[in-house]
C-alpha cells in the first residue's frame, strides 16, 4: 500500500505542476479516497509527497480512517473490492488472461495469477464458511454479557482477532491488486514508464507473496499449527499385519525427521515375532498435526508376505490415528487426581529390591471416561507417569472437542473410532507397485519411497482437494 | 549445559581412586565380616559421561544392532522386547543422539559417522554381559534414570528401584518438608537424599547414611553431580550411628532398608541374586530385622511430630510393622498409614513421632 501510495502521490505531482489542469488528479483523489484499512499510514506517506496537497489529503486521510473503522465493524458481510471501473477479483479470473512465468513483462499475466492466488487462497481458507464463523462470532462478542464468563469470552474474542486478520489479510492483497491496475491504466495513460514499470514489479513481488499463502492457507485449521501424538494399531492377521503397523510406523518417523520436527517414541507394544501391535509417537514441530491430520484413516498393504513360508500375497491393515496437542491451556479438559487410577503396566512378582528391571512402565485409567494412557519407553517410572500423563491428558482434550463437535469430526476421531472399512490408501508391492491414495485418486508409483516417509505429496495433495471440495 | 559440562564436572571427582570391596552397603557391621572381593573391577565413568572418542560408521552400527537382537531374542530371558528398549538406551548413552537415527541412516548412508563413546567391539562385549550373564542394564551404563535424575551406580552399589521413587513424593506433600533436618538411612546411591536435596530450601538439610564405603563413595559423586554439596552430607556407618549430634532433632528420616527374608535370597532373579550386592538386599531370617531397629531407634532421633517412611518387602510387612506401632510402641506414633505401590503391594509404612 505504501509503494502504491508513493507511486499515486508522485504521479499527482506531477499532474499538478503541469499548468494544464488534468483530470487524472481527481481521478487519483478517488482512488486515495477508497476505503483501505491501512489508510493512516497511506496518506501520511501521502501528504508528505505533495505539500501543495496537504489540506485536501488532510480531509481524505479522515474520511478514510472513518470508512476504514465502518469496513471493519462490518467485515462480515463481504465488501467486495472493487477498482475505479468497477471491477473485481472474480473479474479478472473470468477475463482468463493467459498466465505467463513470472519474468514475463506482461501486467495482465501478473494480474491474473494474483486473481486466481486470491481465489484458490480463499477456497482453501474455506471462505464462505469463515464468513458465518465471523458473523457468529461478531454477535457473540457485541453481547453484553459475554464476559460474564471470561474463560469462554477468552476464547471467543482470541478466535474472533484471528479470524479478522486472515480475512483482513486477504481483502488487502485484492485491494493492492486493483490499485496497482488502477494506477498500471493511469501511468499509461500518462506515458509515465517508471511508474509502469514499477508496478510491475510490484505485481510480481504481491504474486510471490501469494504463492507463499496457497500453501500457509492449506494449514488454516485451528488446531494446524501444534504438535501431534500419531498412532498406529495393527490390524488382523498375526505379524504379517504387525509388520506392517511397524513399516507405517517407520514412514511417520522418518517423515517426522525429514520435515525438522522432533520425533519420540512413547509407547510400543512390540509383536511376538516381529513389528509392533500398536505404538505411539509425538511429533514436536510447528504444523504437525497440520499436516499429520491428512494421514488419518486405515493404511492397507499388499505383498508377498515374508512371514509366509508359501510365498502366498497377503493383504494387511493399519489403522492410523492423530491427536494435536493442544498449546491453549484455557482449552484443555480439566482432569482430577481423584479420578486416577495409577497402575504398573505390567505387574505380578513381588517387586521391590526383588526385582532389578529398567521396565519402569505405567499405566492411567481415568476412571469417569475408561480412557487409558501408557508409557515404557521412558527410563524411570516418573518420566513413564508424567509422559503418560500427557497423552492422557491430550485424548481427553480430544474427547472434548469431538464432544463440542466444534470442529471437522474428520480430524478428531481416535484409534478406536476408525472403521477398518474406511480405507484412505493402499500399497501395493506386488504384483506391480504403486501406492495410491483412494480420496483423491493421487498415486506414486514407487511405494519404496513413500515407505521412507516421503509422503509429503499424498498429505498436500489430500489437503487440498478436501479443502477446495468443502467449500463447493 | 551439554554433556561436557557434566563431564567436567565429573573429572573432578576421584573416581579412579577407591577401593573396590563388597563390605555391602547398610546394615550392620557384622555383615562386614563377609565381604569378599569383587571379580570385575571396573574404574572408568558412567558410559554416558565418556568422551566421544571412538567413532565408527552407521551401518556397522545397524550390524551391531541386528545381532543384538537376534542375542536378546535367542536368549532365554522372560522379556526380549524389554531387551530391546535397553539396547536402545545402551545405544542411547554410548553415542550423543538420543533418537538413534543413525539405525536408519544405516540402509540410506552406510558410511555415515557416528561419534562413540567405546569402541564397537566393546558395545559387543557389554551386550553379551547383559544377556548372556544377566547383568543388570545400570551396572553396564553405569547409571540409572530414577525420578527426574540420572544416578550414578556402579557395582556394590544397589540399584534404586522404581517403587522407591514414590517416597519422595510422601516427603513432598509433608507441610514444611522444604526445611529442616532429614536422614535418608542406608542410601546407597544417595537416590531419596539427592531427590529430597533437591526439594529443600535456605534452611534444610539431608543426612545420606550408609555403612558400605562403596555406596558412600557413590553417593557423594551423586551429590557433587546435582551441585548439593551443601544440602546433602553424606556420612558413613551403620544405621544412627553417625547421627549421635542430631538426636532428637530430625524433622524426618526415610530408609529402604535391606528386606528380603534369608531364604528367598538363593532364589532371586539373576540380575538381583548374581549382580546386586546381597547384604543390601539381605533383611535376616524374616526380612525384619533392619526394620524393626529402624522403628526402634528413629524414635530416639526424630523430634517430637517428625516424620517417617520405611518401604518394605510388601504386604505382610507393612501390616506387621504398622500393628506392632500401635502395640508394641504405642502412643508413640500417630497417623501410622500403610501405602501401596503402583503394582498394588503394600509397600509403604509412614507416620510421624508423637
Amino acid at each position: 500500500m505504501v509503494s502504491f501510495l508513493s507511486k499515486a502521490s508522485s504521479l499527482l505531482l506531477r499532474s499538478c505542476q503541469n499548468p494544464k489542469p488534468n483530470r487524472n488528479i481527481r481521478r487519483l483523489l478517488s482512488i486515495l479516497s477508497s476505503p483501505t484499512p491501512s489508510s493512516s499510514v497511506a496518506s501520511s506517506h501521502a501528504r508528505r509527497w505533495i505539500p501543495r496537497q496537504g489540506a485536501a489529503f488532510r480531509e481524505i486521510s479522515r474520511w478514510r480512517e472513518f470508512c476504514s473503522r465502518e469496513f471493519c465493524s462490518s467485515a462480515a458481510e463481504e465488501s467486495q473490492a472493487k477498482n475505479l471501473d468497477g471491477m473485481t477479483v472474480d473479474d479478472i479470473v473470468a477475463k482468463e488472461w493467459t498466465v505467463l512465468e513470472e519474468d514475463a513483462s506482461d501486467w495482465k499475466s501478473h494480474a491474473a495469477a494474483i486473481a486466481l492466488s486470491i481465489q484458490l487462497v480463499k477456497k482453501r481458507m474455506q471462505w464462505k464458511k469463515m464468513l458465518i464463523r465471523l458473523d457468529q462470532l461478531s454477535m457473540a462478542v457485541s453481547k453484553s454479557d459475554i464476559w460474564d464468563d471470561p474463560v469462554y469470552a477468552g476464547r471467543i474474542c482470541r478466535e474472533h482477532g484471528l479470524l479478522m486478520g486472515k480475512m483482513k489479510e486477504v481483502n488487502g492483497f485484492e485491494q493492492e491488486l486493483l490499485d496497482h491496475i488502477d494506477m498500471l491504466k493511469l501511468a499509461r495513460e500518462e506515458n509515465d514508464s517508471d511508474i509502469e514499470l514499477d508496478c510491475i514489479s510490484s505485481l510480481i513481488q504481491i504474486r510471490r507473496k501469494l504463492k507463499e499463502k496457497e500453501l500457509e492457507a492449506l494449514l488454516s485449521g485451528n488446531n494446524d499449527s501444534y504438535s501431534c501424538y500419531i498412532e498406529v494399531q495393527a490390524g488382523a492377521g498375526g505379524t504379517e499385519s504387525m509388520d506392517w503397523a511397524s513399516m507405517i510406523m517407520n514412514m511417520y518417523k522418518s517423515w517426522g525427521e525429514r520435515r525438522g520436527y522432533i520425533v519420540t517414541v512413547v509407547d510400543e507394544m512390540p509383536g511376538e515375532i516381529a513389528g509392533i501391535k500398536r505404538a505411539t509417537i509425538k511429533v514436536d514441530g510447528k504444523y504437525a498435526f497440520g499436516y499429520a491430520k491428512a494421514e488419518i484413516g486405515v493404511h492397507r498393504l499388499v505383498r508377498i508376505s515374508p512371514f509366509d513360508s508359501a510365498k502366498r500375497r497377503h493383504t494387511s491393515f493399519s489403522a492410523v490415528a492423530v491427536i494435536p496437542i493442544l498449546g491453549d491451556l484455557s482449552s484443555r479438559y480439566k482432569i482430577n487426581d481423584s479420578d486416577l487410577r495409577i497402575e504398573r503396566f505390567r505387574s505380578g512378582g513381588a517387586g521391590g529390591q526383588h526385582a532389578n528391571t529398567t521396565d519402569s512402565a505405567v499405566r492411567i485409567v481415568h476412571i469417569p471416561t475408561g480412557i487409558t494412557a501408557t508409557c515404557q519407553n521412558e527410563r524411570s517410572q516418573h518420566q513413564n507417569k508424567a509422559s503418560a500423563m500427557s497423552v492422557l491428558q491430550c485424548r481427553l482434550d480430544q474427547l472434548e472437542m469431538a464432544r463440542q463437535a466444534q470442529m471437522n469430526s474428520e480430524h478428531t476421531r481416535s484409534l478406536t473410532d476408525i472403521s477398518w472399512g474406511n480405507q484412505i490408501r493402499s500399497y501395493v508391492l506386488h504384483p506391480y507397485q504403486m501406492v495410491k491414495d483412494m480420496r483423491t485418486n493421487f498415486e506414486v508409483s514407487d511405494p519404496y519411497s513413500v515407505l521412507e516417509g516421503d509422503i509429503d505429496c499424498f498429505i498436500l495433495n489430500f489437503l487440498s482437494t478436501s479443502l477446495e471440495k468443502d467449500e463447493d | 549445559m551439554g554433556f561436557l559440562g557434566e563431564k567436567d564436572m565429573f573429572c573432578c571427582l576421584p573416581i579412579c581412586s577407591f577401593r573396590f570391596t563388597c563390605s555391602r552397603s547398610r546394615g550392620q557391621i557384622r555383615f562386614c565380616s563377609s565381604s569378599r572381593p569383587l571379580s570385575i573391577t571396573t574404574t572408568s565413568a558412567p558410559l554416558f559421561l565418556r568422551p566421544l572418542s571412538h567413532n565408527t560408521t552407521s551401518s556397522h552400527l545397524q550390524t551391531f544392532h541386528a545381532w543384538a537382537k537376534s542375542l536378546a531374542f535367542s536368549s532365554n530371558h522372560p522379556d526380549p522386547p524389554h531387551l530391546i528398549r535397553e539396547l536402545t538406551w545402551l545405544l542411547q548413552d554410548a553415542t550423543s543422539d538420543p533418537h538413534t537415527s543413525f539405525l536408519q541412516l544405516g540402509t540410506t548412508h552406510p558410511i555415515w559417522r557416528v561419534p562413540l563413546r567405546v569402541e564397537l567391539k566393546e558395545l559387543y562385549v557389554l551386550w553379551k554381559a547383559r544377556v548372556e550373564e544377566r547383568r543388570p542394564l545400570q551396572y553396564i551404563v553405569g547409571c540409572e534414570h530414577w525420578r527426574d535424575l540420572i544416578l550414578v551406580v556402579r557395582d556394590g552399589v544397589l540399584i534404586p528401584r522404581p517403587e522407591t521413587e514414590m517416597m519422595v513424593d510422601f516427603v513432598k506433600e509433608i507441610d514444611g518438608s522444604e526445611s529442616g533436618l532429614w536422614a535418608d538411612l542406608g542410601t546407597g546411591s544417595g537416590a531419596i537424599a539427592v531427590a529430597i536435596g533437591k526439594m529443600l530450601g535456605e534452611d534444610g538439610k539431608v543426612f545420606a547414611v550408609d555403612l558400605s564405603q562403596t555406596a558412600v563413595e557413590v553417593a557423594e559423586i551423586n551429590v557433587e553431580r546435582y551441585g548439593l554439596k551443601d544440602k546433602v552430607e553424606v556420612r558413613h556407618g551403620s544405621w544412627f550411628e553417625p547421627l549421635e549430634d542430631v538426636v532428637g532433632k530430625l524433622t524426618g528420616v526415610v530408609s529402604n532398608p535391606p528386606y528380603i527374608p534369608s531364604k528367598h535370597i538363593p532364589g532371586l532373579q539373576v540380575e538381583v541374586g548374581k549382580h546386586e550386592p546381597q547384604l543390601a538386599l539381605d533383611g535376616g531370617e524374616d526380612g525384619l530385622h533392619h526394620l524393626l531397629h529402624l522403628c526402634e531407634g528413629c524414635l530416639s532421633v526424630l523430634k517430637s511430630g517428625g516424620f517417617f517412611g520405611f518401604e518394605t518387602n510388601g504386604d505382610e510387612h507393612s501390616e506387621l510393622i504398622a500393628g506392632l506401632m500401635k502395640t508394641r510402641w504405642s502412643g508413640q506414633f500417630r497417623d501410622v498409614k500403610v501405602i501401596a505401590d503402583f503394582a498394588g503391594i503394600k509397600r509403604f509404612v509412614t507416620g510421624f513421632k508423637m
